[in-house]
């Protein structure tokens, strides 16, 4: 096995062509990969000496094989001086800084020195500098001369990506015509200049401004500019002269050390002239292994075809020059090699023409290989595929408890753990390997104390039990009560990732109780799900003591609980406790029998045949713990009561044991402990479902249908509404509606207008429900925050409204109005995507289609939002990732800045605050408790006084836990 | 012109001494060029702040009633 390799730092920097040839293997000539017989060509692309890819040869430089030899780089010397890519905006930033002449930086002292104590400024605040280097490099570009030698500067142009011309302007050719163009007269009654009044003008001689008319003399320097001052022309041309990469490794070689310590460049690891390439390495064959086809030919990796052409064109270039070929030859051959150089280090570069492959897809070179989703960063190092991981489906299955996950035995046979053998597991681990890896609970390879490792299989795996001994290693198969990773992408959030222990089931999905739906935000409608197997026993602990999904009940978001009862659980729950119903005993205990309580408290009373019976709200009861006082509201409306663990009065629904803020299960796993908030939610779902199993809940569309007089009553209402909004219309027309403060007659108009017919569906929508029984199914669902609103009810039963599109009645479609049915600058109500009609009675078509417009805004609302807050999230994330609450209480970030003095200003864990409106740290809550805690015996109140360790529970499956602990017998090996 | 500093929603600006600085920076463990940066040219900063000091701010919170943080005057 490999040791693995502590980093002790990485250094960025350029590297001197001297080094490339250092550490260089070979350097490479020949454009040829193999000969004839297949053997790699000495000197060529694949050298043997670059490292081995193939299995059995040993390389020629290190001597190792191939997998333990990384390869070694060789290197092309180039014929000319090339651009490297990655640094023309440094070059170009260099070319414009620093003298022509002297390499100097054209900066005086001063300004150089306060350049120099800016950067040292910002990095000592740990700030960005580049702020600093571009105003250095503004600065310098602004001098027209040289401050140490006095040379003139010229502009410096850069066409991309590895062209830099010098701009200066120079004499135009027709000068001389320019002159007399300016000095003859014009239309507008300029008289026209003579050549002694030009001369008188500008201050030269005649005969000087003679000759220069007559093109004998060349205006240059001050002469040029004075007779420009006094014709007010312009006689320059620019001239552009392009700055080849010889030039331009000579021009950096003149620059100082100092100078560009002051351009951020370290000149104690990098010189300027090192990002003019004259020696190219070339990348080991273990970079760019080419591969054999079914047909035996070799096909060449990306990079060993951009090689090919470098080297063929370097030859060529070297060739020509020698023959002594003309300059214009020899300029297009170096263009053609930097092209090629710049392709091999980066094919996407905008201006240039990508590389292409003789099918036409372009070249994956070096900077393809690095960048974006697929690339060496995203792709290959943050985003890793893992081993000791399963993917499925995922089902519901609400006999499993909220810490489990149901594993089919096809993944937890894959998936193995590995099991350290001693005197004391000895028998377990051999009954594994003894069931071998197509038995369950098996075992699919061990590991001798030498360090070999074997397969398990079918036909050795008796054999290979009897000599299994402590000091193996047995990797066996999952089984019931390890501890595996679940999770659901998008990881929104802590709770899309949680530990979960392991039932073997069969059949080949994931199953998990209901009550993980919302942290993990899964429905079953073919969500997948994965699961990671631990391989630590660090990790194992880890995930066990804070990632099971019993510590993730509170959400850090909101600090309430997330976990609880959902949808059927909670219309069970309000079936069980609205209106208090009473059970016979064989009722109670069919209730109760998915629970652990095994025992009926005393009955209530009897009934008139003298049967003993039990209410609903007792059997919720004895899910609570003995010391429980609740007072809250329920969202049924009423108000709930719970005294010493009993539940006096009120009814159970969304608001006392939903997910998102129960106030029951909220209290449990704040108050008491996380273990009793899961086994109250485990107990509470089995509960509520015997609970609306016994009671029936069934939903039709009759459930939704009024008596006929409350459709008269909803028309007459909506035909009121019709008659208000004809009235405004009619005041409106004649002008004589009065506008809203701040708004137009239109505006007001349409206010009003959605004010009246907002009122009409509100009140169709209070007949309705004045109609429907309190034993209506949606009513329950909606009352008891199940699922639903009475909202939805009032569209299905009563009328379904004003349909909107951006807030708005809907206006679009023809020139005046929304369809051709309708009259032109038609304001009434149906005209505009009124919906008199309920879901029930059915919509007409215009109803139809005002309603799909509506509909459709929704959709493409909720698409985009996700994208957009996505997006933001992610970003959001980026930036917070690295900041950490520090022990003594500070938030920093990686380099150690404060970024908050005080976690959240308060110090204190969302999760960890009371729920309570009044006393966000219930303090006299928990000092009343105290005091009020009993003790029997002085003993007892120093234990408590003491430390007095909780029981902690691991696992339901050991120790001292609360249900299934009790029942099951203990099974486990490590 | 109106004084931002005297604004109801600007926090209290107030520049403490080197004595102060430098129990803050032992209490925190943490170098002067670690705090939270401010610029000089802050209009919530008091007129005599140069660039190096360390003021201290005491803002209304709405879980801690006060809170206090420093930041370090820079350019």
């Amino acid at each position: 096995m490999q040791t693995p390799k502590e980093i002790g730092a990485i250094q960025f920097g350029l590297m001197d062509p001297e080094t490339y040839r250092d550490m260089s293997a070979t350097k490479i000539i020949t454009a040829d990969t193999y000969d004839d017989d297949g053997y790699p060509i000495d000197m060529g692309l694949m050298d043997p000496r670059l490292g081995v890819i193939d299995p059995g040869l040993e390389c020629r430089t290190c001597g190792s094989h191939s997998g333990s030899c990384n390869g070694h780089f060789g290197h092309i010397e180039l014929a000319a001086p090339v651009i490297h890519v990655g640094f023309t905006k440094l070059i170009r930033r260099l070319l414009r800084s620093t003298c022509r002449e002297c390499g100097r930086l054209s900066l005086t002292a001063e300004e150089q020195d306060e350049f120099r104590d800016g950067l040292q400024r910002n990095e000592e605040l740990g700030e960005d500098w580049t702020d600093v280097l571009k105003s250095a490099v503004r600065q310098a570009r602004k001098a027209d001369r040289c401050p140490h030698c006095g040379a003139p500067q010229h502009d410096i142009k850069h066409e991309k990506p590895t062209t830099y011309y010098e701009v200066q302007d120079v004499l135009a050719g027709d000068y001389s015509e320019r002159i007399a163009e300016a000095m003859q007269p014009d239309d507008e009654g300029d008289g026209g200049v003579s050549p002694a009044e030009l001369a008188e003008d500008s201050g030269l001689d005649v005969s000087r401004v003679n000759d220069i008319l007559s093109g004998e003399f060349r205006p240059v320097g001050e002469d040029r500019k004075k007779i420009e001052k006094s014709l007010d022309v312009d006689l320059t041309e620019e001239d552009m002269n392009k700055l080849m990469p010889s030039d331009i490794r000579d021009w950096f070689e003149d620059i100082p050390d100092e100078d560009i310590e002051t351009l951020g460049v370290d000149p104690s690891r990098s010189r300027p002239e090192w990002m003019i390439l004259t020696v190219l390495p070339v990348p080991p064959v273990t970079a760019r292994p080419s591969i054999t086809l079914d047909n035996g030919q070799r096909s060449e990796d990306d990079l060993t075809h951009k090689l090919v052409d470098i080297i063929r064109i370097n030859q060529r270039f070297m060739e020509n020059r020698e023959a002594g070929a003309p300059q214009l030859i020899i300029e297009d051959l170096w263009e053609l090699l930097q092209y090629h150089v710049t392709t091999f280090v980066d094919n996407e570069i905008s201006g240039t023409p990508p590389a292409r492959h003789r099918s036409g897809r372009p070249l994956k070179t070096l900077s393809q290989r690095l960048k974006g989703k697929e690339g060496r960063f995203r792709g290959s190092l943050s985003g890793k595929r893992v081993n000791f991981s399963a993917r499925t489906v995922i089902s519901p299955d609400p006999t499993l408890s909220l810490n489990e996950v149901g594993v089919p035995e096809r993944v937890a046979r894959e998936m193995t753990q590995t099991m350290n053998v001693s005197e004391r597991n000895l028998e377990q681990a051999k009954q594994y390997v003894r069931n071998g890896p197509e038995g369950h609970p098996g075992a699919n390879y061990v590991k001798r104390p030498d360090g070999r490792r074997l397969k398990v299989t079918e036909k050795n795996c008796e054999e290979l039990a009897e000599k299994v001994d402590a000091g193996w290693e047995v990797n066996r198969h999952l089984i019931d009560g390890d501890i595996v990773i679940f999770n659901r992408q998008p990881s929104l959030h802590r709770m899309s990732i949680m530990a979960h222990e392991v039932v073997v089931m069969p059949y080949k999905t994931f199953r998990l109780n209901t009550v993980v739906c919302p942290p993990y935000n899964a429905d079953f409608d073919g969500d997948e799900m994965n699961m990671h197997a631990l391989q630590t026993e660090e990790s194992r602990a880890e995930a066990r003591v804070l990632m099971r999904v019993q510590e993730q009940l509170l959400s850090p978001r909101f600090g309430e609980n997330i976990i609880g009862a959902i949808q059927d659980h909670i219309s069970g729950t309000y079936l069980l406790t609205n209106g208090n119903p009473q059970f016979s005993e064989t009722q109670a205990l069919d209730l109760l029998r998915a629970t652990s309580i095994d025992t009926l408290p005393e009955p209530v009373g009897e009934d008139e045949t003298g049967e003993p019976y039990w209410t609903g709200r007792q059997l919720f009861s004895e899910l609570l713990p003995d010391d429980l006082n609740l007072e809250f509201t329920s969202s049924a409306g009423d108000e709930v009561l719970i005294e010493d663990g009993r539940l006096v009065s009120g009814t159970i629904d969304e608001d006392a044991v939903g997910a998102f803020g129960g106030e029951v299960v909220d209290t449990l796993a704040k108050v008491h402990s996380k273990t009793r908030a899961r086994v109250f939610v485990n107990e509470v779902a089995s509960l509520a479902m015997r609970a609306i199993m016994h009671f029936g809940f069934s939903i039709g569309i009759d459930d939704e249908s009024i008596p006929d007089e409350a459709t008269a009553q909803v028309d007459e209402a909506i035909g009121n509404a019709y008659d208000r909004v004809n009235e405004l219309i009619e005041i409106y027309d004649a002008g004589e509606l009065e506008s809203l403060p701040g708004r137009t007659v239109d505006e007001t108009l349409e206010m009003k207008i959605m004010q009246q017919l907002g009122k009409a569906r509100d009140s169709a929508g209070e007949i309705a429900e004045d109609h429907f029984s309190d034993d209506n199914p949606a009513v329950v669902m909606a009352r008891s925050g199940a699922r639903g609103s009475m909202l939805n009810l009032t569209q299905m039963a009563g009328c379904v409204g004003q349909q909107a599109v951006r807030g708005e009645r809907i206006n679009r479609g023809y020139e005046g109005r929304t369809l051709s049915h309708y009259q032109k600058d038609d304001l009434s109500a149906d005209a505009h995507g009124f919906v008199e009609n309920s879901y029930r009675s059915g919509l007409n078509p215009r109803e139809f289609f005002f309603h799909a417009m509506g509909g459709r805004e929704g959709l493409v609302d909720t698409a985009v939002r996700t994208s957009k807050s996505g997006y933001l999230q992610r970003r959001l994330i980026n930036a917070l990732s690295e900041l950490e609450a520090q022990y003594d209480g500070t938030v920093r970030d990686t380099s150690g800045t404060v970024v908050q003095f005080e976690f959240g200003e308060d110090g204190t864990s969302p999760v960890k605050v009371s729920s309570s409106e009044e006393n966000p740290i219930d303090v006299e809550n928990v000092a009343d408790r105290i005091l009020d805690a009993e003790f029997e015996s002085e003993e007892e109140k120093e234990l408590f006084l003491g430390r007095q360790e909780r029981p902690t529970n691991i696992s339901e499956y050991a120790g001292p836990g609360l249900d299934k602990a009790q029942s099951l017998e203990v099974e486990s090996d490590d | 012109m109106v004084d931002v500093s005297q604004h109801e929603l600007v926090p209290e600006h107030t520049l403490i001494d080197e004595d102060e600085v430098e129990s803050m920076l032992t209490q925190y463990d943490v170098k002067r060029a670690d705090l939270p940066k401010i610029k000089r040219k802050d209009p919530a900063l008091p007129d005599d702040a140069a660039v190096g000091d360390v003021v201290k701010i005491v803002r209304d919170s709405r879980t801690t009633d006060k809170a206090v943080s420093y930041r370090l005057v820079i350019e």
